[in-house]
């Protein structure tokens, strides 16, 4: 049985529809997203709530789960982003490709970085492979399979030492961004785009921060008092967004990267204005769930199956992207990809949970 | 306002810098023997890089499978600052940053795409000179994606030019010409303010694409922003119309018969290069408006030829 609406679903979920609509640019409802109105947008939600749901297959129901069993289940769901990511991946390939033909238009071939798969095909298959070479906007799964692979080892040290899990990985994502660290990308010259280094650090701080011991614990019972404080916060940010008033990279003092504002990095603006915004917005979720229960729901279940729910928005993305080649801009083709796309969302989160609903019924059979 | 070439005295500035560049040999040999006076009076006398004469209208046209009128290759505007770089040292940043022609889709090898080319183009041009161009293509990005990336690429590099090449994305994705026109304006607008110098690569050319209205939207907007801006920029797609016309025979396209080939970035590099001194001896107009027509005189006299 489908778990009820909770917060971390339904956050997820807002999430989900948030990447599928940016990774559209130019969509007319983009306006609508709350990086228009922030530093963070929903890469950092996605993230930080994957660290919290790490929490709970850390911690086990009632008991923690045994350390071997841990590996070897993050292991399993490493694998299973990796194969997501590359069926992923050649689908759009695919679907590029098939644009291009079906519309004669080889300018087509350039969409998303799919471009030197076709020009230079050697190289980039076993960049693919490596993940060192990531089509646009499918560039986060990659950082999942990173953070997955080093799961167990964050789960381990974190049960010697909380406080020691956070000094390395507060001391990794420090010197990341003091000496502009990054993984390199290959055969196309150039660096991660979510630089693993600098993201697994929210990673950490939500897995941290949903502790229901300390200090997870203590700050939770903090955050009502620091409400007021993050909601400044997440107002200036707002009105620096609106008015384009960002830190002028080439003005801030060195180190750069820690002054900045940059999603690569994830540089200490955004993290801040993040931590500010989660404390700001969560009283928001019982109001959501009292008066549009739908809206709750439906976050509910997309949230409840992210991974699929995740590989099909970004190949509607996708498909939305091409839609807009072909049909022109415009306030009625933005709204009907918008509509076919949370459509499509929901009816894959339905058919997972409906495969194992018969599932279940066909063992208790 | 940042003209067209299309005075007389400026498309032979353009025409003479496509003779300066449209061969190695010639290059090279104009670089050997610099006219009486030219490195004396040249932007770069202090460093010591040996400046190319200064292009001049009666120069012959340029020859080559690149070679295109001045009218149909860039719009020239001042770069100032690297114009004053050139004075004090021997080494020049540039920061490419676009999309996947930047990146090098289609080249035989990196060594072939546009930016190793120009790199290649400009040293042969100013002798003495070290160009040191980091990349930072990602193909297929939206100009808004780029805007963003830049400001931290340009801070982390500290580059004395950047080389955009900008609007092919946005117009297939049918960005509003209006978003694109501020994002690109924005941009400019704050690179320069930082003492950087820019030239804008516009929009590729297709066939088909020649009569999309909104893709040709998008670079009427990348024309203006850059006259407005008087900011310099290279027009990929008249060069490329004009060469695919004149000589039809001539493939600029890898086998996909879109992405560059070889050829097709050594056309680029020499465009862009052509584009790059053409403007460096264009002198900004007095007070502050970006270009003027009457202003653009070679800071040199020009070598009999």
């Amino acid at each position: 049985v489908a778990r009820e609406p909770n917060p971390v679903d339904v956050w997820r979920g807002l999430a989900l529809v948030t990447i599928f609509i940016t990774h559209i640019p130019g969509l007319w409802w983009e306006f609508a997203t709350h990086r228009n109105y922030s530093f963070s947008d929903a890469a950092e939600l996605f993230v930080f709530l994957a660290g919290w749901s790490m929490r709970r297959i850390a911690d086990g129901r009632g008991q923690p789960a045994p350390l071997g069993q841990l590996m070897l289940r993050l292991g399993v769901r490493a694998t299973q982003l990796y194969a997501a990511q590359i069926f992923l991946t050649m689908l759009a390939i695919a679907f590029v490709a098939a644009a291009a033909l079906l519309f004669q238009e080889p300018l087509v071939l350039e969409f998303n970085n799919t471009a030197a798969v076709f020009t230079d095909p050697v190289q980039a298959h076993v960049g693919l492979m490596l993940l060192s070479h990531q089509l646009g906007y499918f560039d986060i799964l990659p950082l999942y399979v990173v953070l997955m692979v080093f799961a167990p080892f964050m789960v381990a040290i974190d049960r010697l030492s909380t406080a020691l899990l956070v000094a390395i990985s507060a001391s990794m994502y420090f010197l990341a961004l003091a000496t502009g660290t990054n993984l390199p990308t290959w055969p196309v010259q150039g660096v991660w785009y979510f630089n693993p280094l600098a993201w697994q650090f929210i990673f950490v701080l939500g897995f941290v921060l949903a502790r229901e011991a300390r200090p997870g614990r203590r700050i939770g019972d903090a955050v009502p008092h620091l409400r007021w404080a993050a909601w400044v916060l997440v107002i200036a940010a707002a009105v620096a967004n609106r008015t384009g008033t960002f830190p002028d990279p080439l003005l801030v003092p060195e180190p750069t990267l820690l002054f900045v504002v940059d999603k690569t990095y994830l540089t200490p603006l955004r993290l801040i204005q993040f931590l500010a915004l989660v404390v700001a917005a969560a009283p928001l979720y019982p109001i959501i769930a009292r008066v549009l229960p739908a809206v709750a729901r439906y976050g509910a279940a997309l949230g409840r199956n992210s991974l699929p729910v995740f590989c099909v928005g970004s190949l509607a993305s996708l498909a939305g992207q091409i839609t807009r080649f072909i049909l022109g801009s415009g306030l009625w083709q933005d709204t009907l990809i918008l509509v076919a796309g949370l459509v499509a969302l929901r009816f894959t989160a339905w058919v997972v949970e409906w495969r194992s609903r018969s599932r279940d019924a066909a063992s208790e059979a | 306002m940042a003209e067209q070439i299309t005075g007389r005295r400026i498309r032979g500035l353009s025409l003479a810098a496509a003779a300066l560049l449209c061969g190695q040999a010639l290059a090279q040999a104009s670089a050997d023997q610099p006219a009486p006076g030219v490195a004396a009076t040249s932007p770069a006398a202090l460093s010591g890089v040996v400046m190319p004469p200064a292009p001049d209208a009666d120069a012959p046209h340029g020859a080559g499978p690149c070679a295109v009128p001045g009218a149909a290759n860039a719009v020239a505007a001042p770069l100032t600052h690297v114009a004053a770089h050139l004075r004090e040292s021997r080494s020049i940043r540039v920061l490419a940053i676009g999309s996947s022609s930047t990146v090098g889709v289609g080249a035989s090898s990196p060594r072939s795409n546009y930016t190793a080319r120009l790199e290649h183009e400009l040293e042969a041009t100013f002798r003495g000179l070290d160009v040191v161009i980091v990349n930072r293509g990602v193909s297929g990005e939206m100009a808004a994606a780029t805007a963003r990336r830049l400001r931290t690429e340009v801070a982390l590099h500290q580059p004395d030019l950047v080389l955009w090449q900008v609007g092919t994305n946005d117009a297939l994705a049918r960005v509003s010409p209006d978003e694109f026109r501020d994002t690109l304006a924005d941009t400019l607008r704050w690179i320069r303010s930082n003492g950087t110098d820019v030239v804008l690569v516009g929009l590729q050319y297709t066939r088909r694409l020649a009569r999309d209205e909104h893709y040709l939207r998008i670079k009427e907007v990348v024309r203006e922003v850059a006259a407005q801006e008087g900011v310099p920029l290279v027009r990929r797609f008249e060069a490329m119309q004009h060469i695919a016309t004149v000589r039809a025979q001539q493939n600029l396209l890898a086998l996909d018969d879109f992405h560059l080939n070889d050829l097709g970035y050594q056309c680029m590099a020499e465009h862009i290069a052509r584009a790059i001194v053409a403007s460096i001896f264009v002198r900004p107009a007095a007070r502050g408006a970006p270009t003027a027509r009457a202003e653009q005189r070679s800071p040199s006299p020009a070598p009999a030829r």
